[in-house]
């Protein structure tokens, strides 16, 4: 399996290293930014690509790790030639763009895959499973927290651009979005605040949601890119029999008291981490190359990121038009047979 | 200076009891109870008189009395120590409904009387912490609040607390007064909207209030803060649940866990692990605040006013869950 890498920034170099563990070569990459793609190309091997077209000659699978405003052309042009996508999240910054995305894919007979890596983290795949065994019974109040500092790529940094990314609420809150309705099904309204904290300038930084869910299920969301450096999860699941909970501060396995201080670097997009055998990011891959070599099942559908932009989408609304916003079932929810 | 307890409806009643009992200025008269059987046992475990009628009790002529009857039996009762003159100190919520809570106020207002809301709170060493550090503007402005008051579903030890008619609804009334009047005193400004969904889907086969319930609240000044009022922390707990509030603010971000002062407990006579509190007791601080406005013929640090702002959102909420979009404050009777 060739995998060509479209957009060589962060994500594009951590898409490459999950690659590196499958069986699957990574041919090169494609970046506005040619040097950016030079650079990947020296680093990791491969070749850097001028134009979409040519990768996409040489590819059998894309990973799409652009901006979100341009996953639907990269994606469109992919599934008009016939490849695989892995397409970062948010799926898409809009619900149009990404019900096209999801349309087309299908009728190219191509394989979409959404980021949503939150999803193969395991601290919430474990509680989806206990969730799933029934351990805690019927989910009632369901809580997530998201909270870290804001990103600031040195260059060109659209994750503050609310035309490019959608801001907080979608690139970041998408998240609990999706872990929300994986953990308590579909969601039927949204209504949330949000403001600017930190930078004013950058927009939107802070915000909470509750969202109501099909089954009766409430749930409280929070994101933030208010926070000092650091990159804080949390969440809890109360249900009819029992309740979960987690916090990745109080579960750090590991603190290490300097006697003086250091300057530690701040990175500019802000990753969790907690010592893992597998990075989560490889753990997704490798579940994606199964997907596309094997058609082996996977746990996050196309449709799955397309709902959850959607919640997202509606999150944004409220948020700017003060009212709760009412969520329509997906179309394509029922050809995907959920 | 003389005590009268009013009912012992409400489990917090025993800790104002021992408060009033641990000081020697102070004469516990006894306590008077619609359930006589209740009022005999709780006199007798406090060693103090059971009276067979509130009337009786307020012959006796006590200074103040503490209201610790089901929600929607506190009207009658303010009502009745007032016009007998007796300041009142009132279990939260205030009441159940605009009309009660105001009356409640009117009645007091009319005979002088100091009324007094029950909320302990704002006598914990964590929060008045937090609040100092406001006021002399640590944090700066404070932009969002993320918030909870959760618990365990009180109804089976106290079965009125599941009563809609005695308690006024469930979780959501039960568990929103306390944060929305800390977040109204941290903020020094009034809720203007909010947002709230409930449901009862925990508890669903023998409780029939909401058990389950989250707020958005927006206050004048623009800030906004949620709530999580669930009586969602199940009975085998190793405690009845908590108050935290982090609040996001131009400094930074501040938060607070009023009940995190515990040494856990496990052993083989313990059962379930145990949290054994040793931070600062706050009922007493607030019991002492009552006897001191009292004494000193003042107004108490925390108002009948307040108890009433904090019932409105909780009644607000309700409305909210109802037409599922917010609801502007203040309510309408």
């Amino acid at each position: 399996m060739r995998v060509g890498i479209v957009g060589a920034g962060g994500m594009g170099r951590v898409h490459t290293t999950a690659w590196q563990t499958t069986p699957a070569q990574v041919v090169g990459y494609r970046d506005i930014r040619p040097e950016r793609a030079e650079n990947c190309a020296e680093r990791y091997g491969g070749r850097a690509y001028d134009s979409l077209d040519a990768l996409l000659a040489d590819v059998d699978v894309i990973s799409c790790t652009t901006p979100t405003d341009v996953h639907c052309e990269i994606v469109m042009a992919a599934a008009r030639a016939g490849k695989h996508v892995i397409c970062e999240k948010p799926l898409a910054r809009t619900l149009a763009q990404g019900r096209e995305m999801v349309v087309t894919c299908r009728a190219a007979g191509v394989k979409l895959l959404v980021g949503q890596v939150v999803r193969f983290f395991p601290e919430y795949e474990r509680a989806k499973r206990a969730i799933d065994g029934g351990m805690i019974g019927k989910p009632a109040v369901l809580r997530f927290s998201r909270c870290v500092s804001q990103p600031r790529l040195s260059v060109d940094n659209w994750f503050v651009d609310f035309n490019r990314s959608g801001g907080l609420i979608l690139d970041l809150m998408v998240h609990d979005f999706d872990q929300a309705r994986w953990m308590a099904g579909e969601v039927t309204r949204v209504y949330a605040k949000a403001l600017s904290v930190a930078r004013p300038e950058a927009g939107v930084d802070h915000a909470l949601a509750i969202l109501t869910h099909a089954s009766g299920a409430i749930t409280h969301v929070e994101g933030s890119w208010a926070y000092p450096p650091i990159f804080t999860t949390a969440f809890e699941v109360a249900g009819s029999e029992g309740l979960l909970t987690f916090d990745a501060e109080s579960s750090k396995p590991i603190h290490f008291l300097r006697h003086q201080q250091v300057n530690t670097e701040i990175p500019e997009v802000p990753l969790p981490s907690n010592p893992l055998l597998e990075s989560q990011y490889v753990t997704e891959i490798k579940a994606f190359y199964e997907a596309i070599a094997h058609d082996a099942p996977v746990r996050v559908s196309a449709v799955d990121g397309l709902a959850a932009i959607q919640i997202a989408l509606a999150a944004i609304e409220s948020a700017q038009t003060g009212r709760a916003v009412e969520i329509e079932p997906l179309a394509e929810m029922a050809e995907v047979g959920r | 200076m003389k005590i009268g307890i009013f009912s012992f409806a409400h489990m917090h009643a025993e800790s104002y009891v021992r408060c009033v009992a641990a000081r020697s200025d102070v004469e516990l008269l006894g306590i008077a109870d619609d359930d006589a059987e209740r009022g005999a046992e709780f006199a007798r475990r406090h060693a103090t008189r059971s009276y067979p009628t509130y009337e009786a009790l307020l012959a006796d002529k006590p200074d103040g009395v503490m209201i610790c009857a089901e929600n929607a039996r506190h009207r009658a009762l303010a009502e009745l120590a007032a016009a007998a003159g007796v300041h009142v100190m009132c279990e939260k919520p205030l009441a159940t409904t605009i009309a009660d809570g105001q009356a409640m106020l009117d009645a007091c207002q009319r005979a002088g009387v100091i009324l007094m809301t029950a909320f302990p709170m704002r006598f914990s060493a964590p929060v008045m912490e937090v609040k100092a550090l406001l006021d002399k503007g640590g944090l700066g402005q404070v932009y969002a609040c993320n918030t909870t008051n959760q618990g365990t579903m009180p109804g089976r030890s106290r079965p009125w607390f599941i009563d809609k008619a005695l308690a006024g609804g469930g979780a959501m009334i039960d568990h929103t007064v306390h944060v929305a009047d800390l977040l109204r005193w941290f903020l020094g400004c009034e809720v203007v909207e909010v947002y709230a969904q409930g449901n009862r889907i925990i508890h669903a086969d023998t409780v029939a209030v909401d058990t389950g319930g989250l707020l958005l609240m927006t206050f004048a000044n623009g800030t906004f803060a949620s709530l999580d009022c669930s009586w969602s922390r199940p009975l085998v707990s190793q405690t009845w649940g908590g108050v935290w509030l982090e609040l996001v603010g131009q400094a930074g971000i501040v938060s607070v866990d009023a009940f995190r002062q515990n040494i856990i407990a496990h052993g083989d006579h313990v059962g379930k692990a145990q949290n054994l509190f040793w931070g600062s007791d706050a009922d007493s601080a607030m019991v002492d605040e009552f006897l001191a406005a009292i004494r000193e013929g003042r107004q108490p640090a925390v108002t009948g006013y307040d108890g009433y702002k904090a019932m409105e959102i909780a009644l607000a909420a309700y409305r909210s869950v109802e037409t599922g979009q917010p609801v502007r404050l203040p309510l309408g009777a």
